[in-house]
């Protein structure tokens, strides 16, 4: 009982202390993780950042209610982090070291407070256990940004990849080529669809050769997305020629029952080419002599 | 003659350039049927330029209106050709279609 009362004026002093310039002790932290080996960061930098932390963790403790971790201040302790978290990951840096940097920075925080204050509060469990509390929450909060921006990055690779792994290049006037090379999936398909029917229309291409000699499987749902694909470049007034069918992927449109009547289809790209050349009523022959 | 509805110009010798206005309401197709085809047939054309520029989508009932529309001309002699047909229209259209479409589409007028 005595303990708990101790504990709770320990704590009670925690929230009326008055945070002097304890910034200087928590710089070390900043240049021990960010500054060393990694060069994240300059000293300058660094300091900004202790001053920025001892300004928001000083409004926690003088705030309201700093027991609560809805409030405002602790939102602001919160979006620090992230910010942190964010520029850290930009510039090369890893999670571990922010990571590790936050419970550092907790446990000088508390040892500065103390040297601060002449109050011992790395010997109350109370005061302890109120700031795990909080830096758990805080590192939490580094996770996620660090999840949300692996996440976007991701994305933004796998759509990189998608635009250079079906190239639609114009390569006479009017006719399009399309090599499609890997899986072909559901959604990959609508996009491939989407680029191609968008460059129909601003090219006004007369014709689309189709080149799946880099397809190595396909399945009915794909087939039939393929097969609207062509529809959709024949709606719109363009021709639409498919080259480069592997044997396996004709057997396999063969026992799905898809309908190839109305498509045409060669054997390889240059085939395609020739045929769409033809049907635009363009000659192409070797040079005399 | 006018057509409430659409804009019907000859191009050249025997073509005709039929381009609907938003004010047209494909709820009477029966009379503007009748009307663009006796237009074309009066006139003598052999081939009716469907313009579908300003339709960003073919639905089921629009779809329909044009196959029903190609078929009357058809049935005269005349050959009916979509052209313009946006990006958006043929992805919509091609997903609803399961057979290639009665009328022809090219990307423009000939030149």
């Amino acid at each position: 009982m005595v303990q708990k009362k101790e504990g709770s004026e320990k704590l009670a002093a925690l929230f009326s202390v008055k945070v002097g310039n304890i910034s200087p002790q928590l710089e070390e932290v900043g240049r021990e993780y960010f500054c060393a080996d990694n060069k994240l960061m300059d000293e300058d930098e660094v300091a900004d950042l202790s001053s920025e932390f001892v300004n928001l963790i000083s409004g926690l403790l003088s705030s309201k209610e700093p027991h609560k971790r809805t409030t405002p201040q602790f939102h602001a302790l919160e979006m620090f982090f992230s910010g942190l978290a964010q520029r850290m990951l930009m510039r090369g840096g890893n999670v571990e070291d922010v990571v590790r940097y936050t419970q550092q920075l907790q446990y000088s925080l508390i040892s500065a407070l103390e040297a601060d204050s002449g109050i011992a509060f790395t010997q109350s469990r109370s005061v302890l256990l109120y700031f795990a509390q909080h830096f758990n929450e805080l590192i939490m909060e580094i996770f996620h940004t660090y999840l949300s921006e692996r996440e976007n990055t991701l994305k933004a690779q796998e759509a990189e990849l998608r635009e250079t792994s079906t190239p639609i290049t114009e390569i006479w006037d009017g006719v399009l080529t399309l090599p499609i090379i890997g899986t072909l999936d559901s959604s990959r398909t609508m996009l491939v669809m989407e680029a191609l029917l968008n460059r129909i229309a601003k090219d006004h291409a007369r014709a689309v050769v189709m080149d799946l000699t880099g397809v190595k499987n396909i399945d009915s749902q794909v087939s039939h997305h393929l097969i609207q694909m062509v529809r959709a470049v024949q709606l719109m007034g363009s021709d639409a020629i498919i080259t480069g069918i592997h044997p396996e992927i004709a057997r396999a449109l063969v026992s799905l029952n898809i309908d190839l009547t109305g498509v045409t289809t060669r054997a390889s790209l240059s085939d395609g080419l020739k045929e769409a050349f033809m049907r635009m009523g363009i000659h192409v022959s070797q040079k005399a002599g | 003659m006018s057509i409430s509805g659409v804009h019907l110009t000859r191009i050249g010798k025997s073509n005709f350039l039929l381009e609907p206005l938003r004010s047209m309401n494909i709820q009477d197709q029966d009379v503007l049927m009748r009307d663009i085809a006796a237009h074309v047939q009066q006139e003598q054309g052999q081939r009716l330029y469907y313009d579908l520029n300003g339709v960003p989508v073919i639905d089921q009932i629009y779809y329909s209106w044009l196959d029903k529309l190609s078929r009357t001309c058809q049935a005269l002699n005349i050959k009916m050709i979509c052209i313009n047909m946006q990006p958006t229209a043929a992805f919509t259209l091609s997903k609803l279609i399961t057979t290639k479409p009665i009328f022809e589409t090219a990307l423009g007028v000939p030149d």
